[in-house]
């Protein structure tokens, strides 16, 4: 997840809200009980389920209770510079802890301690020195069943872009939520997949302001965009898998295609002053295991980092034809370190365009 | 006569002030444009803000949404404290419910009601499509429209209340004087009515142009793609773009604005008067 | 002259402002006001019952009585910002019900001056002139016209918070009259003035009204304000018209027991009628005393009632000095006595142990008893009246 909330409760008053990211400078914690880790997660269904599946089998297994809490990025750099950190582990996009990685924020993960995964289950890509990945998911292409058939849906990006042949109001990531659709924009305009980065910023935006007119609002959270679909503002959307399947699963006619989807990761981070960082260190261990990644994931429909639970992932992740997850059969990568590189850039360029 | 030692009972007041919203902005002010930033940029820091296009254009896009909205809140709040003010029983009670309670709900869940009225499929399309009026759906989400409409309905009670407490101070008496000596009720509101109550339609403004010119929620909620207000900009600057030293210096220029707006108001109501010295 | 005053055309230079006002506001003749059976109910109470007066022409008429006793709404219902629930209002014989406030044209003072605060005096006397859509020369003319009338020209281009109660409400007072409407309502237009002033306005607003020969209406809880300022008062209680008279009528001689005691102190003696020939009425006090009234009427032998005399008739004598003939003589004890200034107050107990108030002039020819001292009091029956017992 580009952006580490999803729900708009972090919003205020900007100058109030400025100066509020400084209040852990002025306000001391208390002593916290050492059996507690304080977690930072997207929070809603998302905890949940993972309450149910991850949280308390951990504290019958360890005695360490888990304590979600809400935060955003700009929040926990706040912390990590006024030196009173009050977050232990952090769960977010992978995107968004390499933020707080080049920040300085954040404590190498120390893989050697690890005790409930076998470190060869988990896809080497996911294993970074500064995060691990949790689960895998996509931007994919959303469609309103009542208003186009399944099987009738765009089969592509260049399809979804055709207004024409599409008629009706589509819904896209813009800047606000960290990470617009650049690269899907750039599919539709005949880039190949594995050609898209470095993404041409100008050539994006060009092929993205042929849509534009066609776009009520593009989202800055996962919540908007699932409920831009559900209210019908849009009929077309990108939008993550898990927040479309979470609302099928809600009973909203929505649709996914999979075709040229882009691969995103949640991860686990551990900031530097940390107050548990062993515990941190020991959830993030149980969490990505086998056993536990098998029960979580069966419940959240999202791909797991673990490769020996692919054969036990959800059937609606996994393409028929080749039996292994969408994001490996038709998926590209996103690339966490050109957005890095270029967020500035592209922010500058994308009010230009916008206006 | 004794020094007047009153203001002594401010101080918790400024206390939490200080602790809360003073210290964290000076800290986060001094932090990113004295530690973060060498002395010697900050100037130039400011050029670069300043004379981005995204920042001049979102100054206008606020500017012009709050003199929007404090239009808005004009015309729709004067009639109803006019109203309150010159009845009483249980209709006014009922007004000043409907005026009073969403200030008690939260910005946030007002906003999304509104998604659900002004949407594609909200309330009033639904009924114009109903009624055979309209063809398409109407526009009426993602826009300037539907901030001004959502901004105005948050700051609305702040206009009633400012009017109203005018209103209620303009004496009965003259009135009744004025109809007696011949005026119509018109001519009485444009020469007595209505120029009394001018000092609350111009706090009433400020007021919610101080607010509207922070609002972030309802922009970034139910605004369309160009529609990025300063507040936008600067949460952009400060959660997306980790460019603290860039939110810092459109903070300093968005509080300079307010606090000069604020220092006008301050004049115009007299703070003096208001604090009973 | 300062301000716009001195732009009066045709003014002479040398006349005196209000000679030249007078000469300005020519002085249409006031209007006759008529109110037949005119009532205000408000839920069960009814708050001005049955009120039936014509108000001459040129004649100034007050409303006086306690608070509550249903002037201020008869004043409001005459004004129309009270609907009159019964009985008609006649305006030179044109009933006026139906017509809102501002197209009856009358002037009015309010007790709070009314002034607006927004304007100057200027546009505060303009103001009924402008509303009336009148050309900017003549509004001009008038307006600096109206206020040499109350002496305050020269501060025509002052607001009301630059300027004292009294000067606000000479400005309400021209701006009442500017337009020179057949009827100007006061609404106890001195109130809230400290008493010289009162006073000194008084004699002002007397003047004009006599001057420019305006029909006035003027409400007022002082009966020595109204007494002053009247041709006819109407003395009401609790909605009822007790009394309408001339001032000097209604205080020598009250038509009962509250007109008398509120127009002024009064000894109330009760009893019963013994004789009477016309003209001439026997009085038997409780205690046997019998006293004389000159008195008009005829009255039933045995009918129960009480003396009225006020306290200036009476004088005070040793009890050695010789009664004389056709006074009537009362003895007592005096047990208080205070000192107003032009009178001494004493307080007599008669033989019935009721106490009588006789006011002495404060000069040294008039006999001045210690406490205690045994005294005769004496009056003429020309001063006495006898009314019907007091219902209150």
């Amino acid at each position: 997840m580009p952006k580490l909330s999803t729900t708009p409760t972090r919003r205020s008053l900007v100058i109030g809200g400025t100066a509020l990211l400084a209040m852990p400078a002025v306000i001391t914690n208390p002593a916290r009980a050492a059996t507690q880790l304080r977690v930072r997660t997207p929070g809603g269904s998302f905890d949940e389920i993972k309450r149910r599946t991850v949280y308390e089998p951990f504290l019958k297994e360890t005695g360490i209770e888990i304590v979600p809490v809400p935060s955003t990025v700009g929040k926990l750099l706040a912390m990590y510079k006024a030196g009173q950190v009050e977050i232990d582990c952090i769960d977010t996009g992978n995107d968004a802890n390499l933020m707080l990685e080049e920040a300085g924020a954040l404590v190498p993960i120390d893989y050697g301690a690890f005790r409930y995964t076998k470190l060869e289950d988990i896809d080497p890509s996911l294993k970074l020195p500064y995060q691990v990945g949790s689960f895998v998911y996509a931007f994919v292409l959303c469609y309103r069943t009542d208003v186009f058939k399944p099987g009738s849906e765009p089969k592509s990006w260049a399809e979804f872009w055709d207004t024409q042949a599409f008629p009706g109001p589509r819904t896209l990531a813009g800047i606000e939520s960290g990470a617009p659709n650049l690269e899907i924009a750039l599919l539709a305009d005949g880039v190949a997949m594995d050609k898209v980065y470095p993404v041409d910023i100008e050539r994006a935006l060009k092929s993205m302001g042929r849509i534009k007119p066609s776009v009520p609002k593009f989202w800055d959270t996962g919540a908007l965009s699932a409920q831009m679909m559900a209210d019908k503002e849009a009929v077309l959307g990108v939008l993550w898998n898990t927040r479309a399947q979470a609302s099928i699963d809600g009973g909203a006619p929505l649709g996914i295609q999979w075709n040229q989807n882009q691969v995103l990761v949640q991860s686990y981070a551990i900031p530097k002053g940390a107050k548990a960082p062993e515990a941190a260190l020991k959830f993030i261990d149980y969490s990505i295991s086998e056993d536990v990644q098998k029960r979580w994931l069966a419940e959240y429909k999202a791909i797991p980092v673990n490769t020996k639970v692919y054969p036990h992932t959800s059937k609606l992740l996994l393409d028929p034809a080749t039996g292994t997850p969408w994001t490996v059969s038709k998926g590209f990568k996103n690339d966490i370190n050109w957005w890095s590189a270029n967020r500035t850039k592209v922010s500058r360029a994308w009010s230009n365009w916008v206006l | 006569m004794g020094r007047d030692r009153t203001w002594l009972l401010l101080l918790p007041a400024l206390g939490l002030l200080a602790l809360l919203f003073l210290g964290p902005l000076a800290w986060f002010l001094a932090r990113t444009l004295f530690v973060e930033t060498a002395p010697a940029e900050v100037p130039a820091l400011f050029v670069d803000v300043l004379t981005a296009r995204s920042m001049q254009v979102a100054a206008l896009t606020t500017l012009w949404v709050s003199v929007l909205v404090t239009l808005a809140t004009l015309v729709i709040g004067y009639p109803i404290a006019f109203y309150l003010a010159n009845r009483r029983g249980w209709r006014a009670a009922l007004v000043v419910f409907c005026v009073i309670v969403p200030y008690f709900t939260s910005v946030i869940v007002r906003t999304y009601a509104l998604t659900v009225v002004l949407g594609r499929s909200g309330l009033i399309n639904e009924l114009l499509g109903a009624s055979g009026l309209v063809g398409a759906p109407l526009a009426l989400l993602y826009n300037i429209f539907a901030i001004v409409v959502g901004m105005a309905y948050v700051l609305l009670p702040y206009m009633v209340l400012t009017l109203y407490a005018t209103m209620k101070a303009i004496d009965p008496s003259l009135l009744r004087a004025g109809r007696a000596l011949g005026a119509s009720p018109l001519y009485l509101f444009r020469r007595v009515y209505f120029p009394l109550s001018v000092p609350g339609v111009v706090s009433g403004s400020l007021i919610v142009l101080i607010l509207a010119l922070g609002f972030f929620i309802t922009p970034a909620l139910i605004g369309g793609p160009g529609d990025v207000t300063v507040a936008m900009l600067i949460e952009r600057a400060v959660e997306i773009l980790i460019d603290w030293p860039s939110a810092a210096v459109m903070s300093v220029v968005l509080l300079t604005a307010t606090l000069i707006l604020f220092a006008i108001y301050a004049r115009v109501t007299d703070l003096r008067r208001m604090m009973g010295a | 002259m300062i301000g716009r005053g001195a732009t009066v055309p045709g003014a002479v230079g040398l006349a005196r402002p209000h000679e030249r006002a007078a000469a300005s506001i020519s002085a249409p003749a006031g209007k006759a006001l008529e109110l037949q059976g005119l009532t205000k109910i408000y839920g069960s109470e009814t708050v001005v019952d049955r009120f039936d007066t014509r108000i001459q022409a040129g004649e100034f008429f007050s409303l006086l009585g306690p608070s509550g006793s249903g002037k201020t709404t008869t004043l409001m219902m005459v004004a129309g910002f009270a609907a009159i629930d019964a009985g008609r209002l006649l305006v030179d014989g044109v009933d006026l019900a139906a017509v809102p406030p501002e197209r009856r044209g009358f002037g009015m003072v309010f007790q709070n001056y009314a002034i607006f605060p927004h304007m100057d005096m200027f546009e505060n006397v303009a103001f009924p002139l402008r509303a009336r859509g009148m050309p900017k020369a003549l509004v001009r003319e008038r307006v600096a016209a109206a206020l040499d009338l109350v002496q305050l020209g020269h501060l025509s281009d002052r607001y009301a918070r630059q300027l004292s109660g009294g000067q606000q409400q000479r400005v309400a007072i021209a701006r009442a009259i500017v337009f020179q409407p057949p009827v100007v309502l006061m609404d106890e237009p001195l109130g809230a003035l400290d008493k010289n002033l009162r006073y000194d306005l008084q004699v002002e607003i007397k003047e004009i009204q006599r001057r420019l020969g305006m029909t006035v209406l003027y409400v007022t809880h002082d009966q020595e304000e109204a007494m002053n300022l009247s041709d006819r008062v109407a003395i009401m209680s609790r909605g009822r018209v007790e009394q309408i008279g001339a001032p000097r009528d209604v205080y020598e001689r009250p038509a009962n027991a509250f007109t008398a005691r509120f127009l002024g102190e009064a000894n109330l003696l009760p009893g019963a009628v013994v004789t009477s020939c016309p003209g001439r009425v026997a009085f038997q006090l409780r205690d046997g005393t019998v006293l004389h009234a000159d008195d008009p009427s005829t009255r039933t032998a045995g009918t129960e009632g009480e003396l009225f005399v006020r306290p200036e008739k009476l004088t005070l004598h040793p009890l050695a000095d010789p009664p004389r003939d056709g006074v009537n003589r009362l003895s007592g004890t005096v047990r208080r006595a205070s000192f107003l200034g032009s009178v001494v107050r004493y307080a007599v107990e008669t033989g019935s142990g009721a106490l009588v108030t006789a006011d002495a002039p404060n000069v040294a020819a008039h006999h001045h008893p210690e406490l205690g001292e045994r005294v005769a009091l004496a009056w003429s029956p020309a001063d006495t009246v006898i009314l019907p017992p007091d219902a209150a």
